[in-house]
């Protein structure tokens, strides 16, 4: 387990590595220079030049040293960098730092992304269960069709209905902006929706499988209760599909929430990602990037320890 | 079980997260901005969004009234100028001061516009200071003066260029011509000198002529290499771009026009007579910032040398390089590094009528009223929030649920609906509203002055002409980009095209915003004192004629037109962006127009601002979408597009007549005649050549309650101070 773990981090730098250079190079090959003002004017070519100079725009392998040695803290432990783990400024917005605009925006995404999936768990897994054990019946219809609904239609779509309903007409929460429970309950739902219609199908369907085996046929026979053989036996087996699925929900919802993002005026990394990559803010980029890819690696590996834990016959490689 | 808590664990977690992450502040005055602001720095602004808020930090020597744009006083008295209207002296009133405590002096104007005129500085807007005395030949001079200092041959194996050479050329001589150096800089002894520059000669000679005799040329220029590596001595470097930014200093002292007489008068003098000069510097970029703030000089050398005593910052020492904290020389480039974080609540100065309270990302950025600014009593609101709401249609939402007072730029899809409920409401009203007009009342006190609006109607979306134009360029270049020739380097196509076009069913039926149609390329009634003359009108059958005069006829029959040898016209090539859906709903429509009315085939081509853009700089168009917004009050920010050498002459337009009258212009100091040639300019421009087809003025859609917010103004310059609106209780 620990040589596991250790395994995995030594990994990191080499993958972050590859990361680096394959998004550095794809992003550099957009079109257009990232100081300009994208609608309207050019200022005059001296002045452009001057811009691409200052920010080391001006050459493909300037940049990608510089910049690597500053994010990776080697330039500071050379004393040419006043700080380690510098992503640099912002090329758009250059009162920020790229390092303030994650730090600012990163709890925000993770708070909103856990949430989504913590309650895609709670919807999914019993809408699930309820259906698992009586197969067939209106009620697991009506799982199946809300988890259809919710799979199908887009989170735009249902973020900006329950705005109207919810903001608009009653009232109950304010619209956009962040802080609060207020502020988290709508987007965190509309994230969920698709997870939880997932988790839904996935434990509706071991559950039926492990209601039909023979151990929970043992158990009833020999007299435990319903509950308890649902609860205890069945779920706890049903669950580990869900488990696997959850490293991958998670990433995604963290990285993918750029919809509720727009949608609910929420200042997490996902919006700053794609508006990045749209003004061709390379620092950004990079840093948002960088953030994401190592956040995965982490969240793969937490989850395959975390199975691990559950079921220790699993060997994991 | 043992699933369940690490669960447990991260619900907990989650909600102490939630927890502590402060909720949003309320505010006299909440408006929205669809993009977040880009920098707080007002010499490198160029966004709506940002000049707004230089407006409400800063304050400039002199201010628009924005309701009318007549010139105001502001920081200083109104200035007076001389008989020959080139030397102008603004005397500052003594009560201005920083948000620090600082009194704001002359200096300060002076340091913050050298920094704008500064190449290190790369602001947008330096060309706009070029109007000063001297100031453009300081900015090409210090480019060369770091470009020199730079340029190196042997350091990047595909650089060898003529350029370098002289560069390292140049580096030479002004090192040998130098008085005081620094010790750590070694000019060539004189034993070395005429073997270094026999090589160099060799070298430009070789670079020049191309080829592979350059490379052996470097190969055995051994002395001027052995030269220069003794110069890139890290200390050697440093103590260079030092010496550099001394002498650029001392330059720019002896040759820009920009002087600070004493603390309290800032004498200017200009290139030229510049008629429209005091309206720029009504504009953001030429407000002043706080040195010590934007360098970042340590807390204790500020005080408390600089806070009492009269002369600011002026009257201390600056603290070393090494100290300050947001600006650096550096020794790779000489140029000036600055970093921009000062701009954050808390280290921000300004001398402005509001403080930053609060900036977060993408999120709000909060203004309080400054207690030290000289006119407080003009400041109407106590606080304003700047809310980020990149989503149009949650925006209208926030708007529509009154979380929001303002709306600065409504561009939902379904606007053209909103304001069909609006004109719904006014035509219920048509009657009223005249009589309350021709009581004298504006049209919002009218409007708030009504029944409040039923079910299917509404008045609190307003639709404002700005200072802007949408067009669509020619590309009139005689080739195209592809080497063909290209129909519309010749005038009468371009009328013929321009004529055809029936711009108002675009923009009652295309656009749905009713946007003002326009035949030429200025806004009317957005300059005081002048008038656009008429462009051409919509007239199809004179467009037809005017084709068949280019020789473009259907000769054969098939609805087509096609030249004397019967080749047909080259498919039209027309480009538009894909950023909004607008422009592809107004190239339908013009595709349609002229493929009915010309017998012309049209292919659309949409693409992302970042491509089009590219293609546009590179000719790789034959019709493609512009716009054009105005900077200054004055005709010349429009008609400077269509100069030779202007840097947006996407459509490389060349007339020398036009390029002539733009020329006599600059130099004729009589208002009225001067106006009169920018009017012929625009007539020539306009009614014969037509390098684009002026479609409509653009709007912008505000929404607010009527009566409710105060403040506005509908002005074509569309420029609103914060500090000028105010929220009503009901």
């Amino acid at each position: 387990m620990i040589g596991l773990i250790l395994r995995r981090l030594v990994q990191i730098p080499f993958v972050l590595l590859v990361v680096y250079t394959m998004t550095f190079t794809l992003a550099w090959l957009i079109p257009g220079n990232p100081l300009e003002n994208a609608e309207g004017r050019r200022p005059p070519e001296e002045i452009t030049q001057a811009m691409l100079e200052q920010y080391k725009l001006d050459s493909y392998w300037g940049f990608y040293w510089d910049y690597l040695g500053k994010a990776t803290g080697a330039s500071w432990v050379l004393g040419q960098h006043d700080r380690p783990f510098d992503l640099g400024p912002s090329l758009k917005h250059e009162n920020w730092t790229v390092n303030e605009i994650l730090l600012a925006g990163l709890p925000v995404s993770i708070t909103l992304g856990l949430t989504a999936i913590l309650l895609a768990c709670a919807i999914g897994i019993t809408a699930g269960a309820i259906g698992g054990m009586r197969p067939g019946t209106w009620a697991d219809y009506l799982t199946l069709l809300i988890a259809l609904i919710g799979i199908s239609l887009p989170t735009f779509v249902i973020g900006t209905a329950l705005l109207v309903a919810f903001s608009v007409t009653l009232k109950l929460f304010p619209i956009g902006g962040w802080g609060g429970f207020s502020h988290l309950v709508m987007p965190a739902i509309t994230l969920s929706l698709p997870y939880a219609a997932y988790i839904a199908r996935l434990t509706r369907f071991g559950m039926i499988d492990q209601l039909e085996s023979d151990y929970v046929r043992t158990a009833r026979a020999k007299g435990v209760s319903e509950m308890r053989v649902v609860l205890r036996h069945a779920l706890k087996n049903a669950f580990l599909p869900v488990l696997s699925y959850l490293g991958p929900a998670a990433a995604m919802a963290l990285t993918g929430s750029f919809v509720v993002e727009k949608v609910f005026a929420v200042p997490g990394i996902g919006t700053h990602f794609v508006d990045a990559v749209l003004s061709k803010d390379l620092t950004l980029i990079m840093g948002v990037v960088l953030t994401y890819a190592t956040m995965l690696i982490l969240f793969n590996l937490i989850v395959d320890v975390m199975y691990r834990w559950v079921d220790p016959r699993i060997e994991l490689g | 079980m043992r699933l369940l808590a690490p669960f447990a664990l991260l619900v907990i977690v989650l909600a102490a997260v939630v927890w502590l992450d402060d909720t949003p502040t309320e505010a006299d005055l909440v408006f929205v901005n669809q993009n977040e602001v880009f920098t707080l720095d007002p010499q490198r602004m160029s966004y709506l969004q940002d000049l707004r808020l230089a407006h409400a930090l800063y304050e400039g020597l002199v201010r628009w009234d924005n309701y009318d744009f007549s010139i105001l006083p502001a920081a200083a008295e109104m200035p007076a100028i001389s008989d020959d209207d080139l030397t102008l002296r603004f005397r500052l009133r003594p009560e201005t001061r920083w948000s620090s405590g600082d009194p704001v002096t002359a200096h300060d104007f002076v340091y913050s516009w050298r920094r704008a005129i500064l190449p290190d500085t790369a602001a947008d807007y330096s060309n706009l200071f070029f109007v000063i005395a001297g100031a453009e030949d300081f900015f090409r001079w210090r480019t060369q003066q770091t470009a020199a200092f730079v340029a190196d041959p042997w350091s990047d194996p595909d650089a060898p260029e003529a350029r370098t050479v002289r560069a390292a050329i140049a580096r030479l001589n002004r090192l040998l011509e130098a008085t005081n150096l620094p010790e750590a800089i070694a000019p060539p002894s004189d034993d070395d000198l005429p073997a270094i520059r026999a090589e160099l000669d060799r070298l430009l000679e070789a670079a020049e002529t191309g080829g592979p005799s350059l490379a052996i040329e470097l190969a055995s220029a051994a002395r001027t290499r052995a030269w220069l590596q003794s110069l890139d001595d890290p200390a050697c470097r440093a103590a260079e771009a030092h010496w550099m930014w001394r002498r650029a200093k001392q330059r720019f002292h002896e040759t820009v026009g920009l002087t600070a007489l004493d603390d309290r008068t800032l004498e200017v003098r200009l290139r030229q007579p510049t008629a429209y000069f005091l309206d720029l510097l009504c504009f953001g970029v030429f407000h002043p910032v706080h040195r010590p703030t934007v360098e970042g000089w340590p807390i204790d050398h500020l005080n408390p040398p600089s806070g009492g005593r009269g002369g600011g910052w002026h009257a201390i020492e600056p603290p070393p390089f090494e100290q300050r904290r947001w600006i650096s020389l550096s020794p790779a480039t000489g140029k000036l590094e600055q970093k921009h974080e000062w701009a954050k609540p808390g280290r921000h100065v300004g001398n402005g009528p509001y403080l930053l309270a609060e900036w977060r990302y993408k999120r709000d950025l909060r203004l309080e009223k400054n207690p030290l600014y000289h006119d407080a009593g003009r400041v109407r609101s106590d606080s304003i929030l700047a809310r980020t709401i990149e989503d149009t249609n949650t925006a209208v939402l926030a708007f529509e649920s009154g979380q929001v007072n303002w709306l600065a730029d409504v561009s939902a899809e379904y606007q053209s609906d909103m304001i069909a409920q609006r004109r719904a409401y006014e035509l219920r009203y048509a009657d009223e509203l005249e009589a309350l007009r021709l009581a004298g009342l504006t049209e919002d006190e009218a409007l708030a002055s009504l029944p409040p609006p039923q079910s299917g109607e509404r008045r609190n979306i307003h639709v404002f002409p700005t200072f802007g134009t949408d067009f669509f360029s020619f590309n009139c270049r005689n080739m195209l980009s592809d080497g063909r020739p290209n129909p519309f380097a010749i005038a009468a196509v371009r009328r013929a095209f321009t004529l055809t076009v029936d711009k108002q069913t675009i923009v009652d039926h295309v656009t749905q915003l009713s946007e003002p149609v326009i035949t030429t390329l200025i806004p009317p009634g957005s300059i005081p004192g002048y008038d656009s003359p008429k462009g051409l009108p919509h007239d199809p059958d004179r467009g037809r004629r005017e084709l068949a005069a280019a020789g473009w006829e259907d000769r054969d029959g098939d609805g087509l037109v096609e030249d004397t040898d019967g080749k047909p016209f080259p498919v039209i090539d027309l480009c538009y962006t894909t950023n909004t859906p607008r422009y592809k709903w107004i190239a339908l429509e013009l595709k349609a127009q002229w493929e009915r009315e010309l017998g012309v085939r049209v292919e659309l081509r949409g693409s992302e601002t970042k491509f089009f853009k590219e293609d546009l700089k590179q000719g790789k168009f034959m019709i493609a979408r512009g716009n054009w917004y105005g900077d200054y009050g004055d005709p010349t920010t429009f008609l400077d597009l269509c100069r030779t050498s202007d840097g947006n002459n996407d459509r490389a337009y060349s007339s020398e007549y036009v390029d002539g009258l733009l020329e006599e212009a600059e130099q004729e100091r009589d208002r009225g005649r001067r106006l009169a040639l920018l009017e012929e300019c625009e007539r020539f421009l306009f009614q014969e050549e037509v390098p684009m087809l002026p479609l409509c003025q653009l709007v912008q859609v505000y929404m607010y309650e009527p009566g409710r917010v105060t403040g506005l103004s509908d002005h074509p310059r569309l420029t609103q101070f914060l500090w000028q609106m105010e929220v009503r209780k009901p």
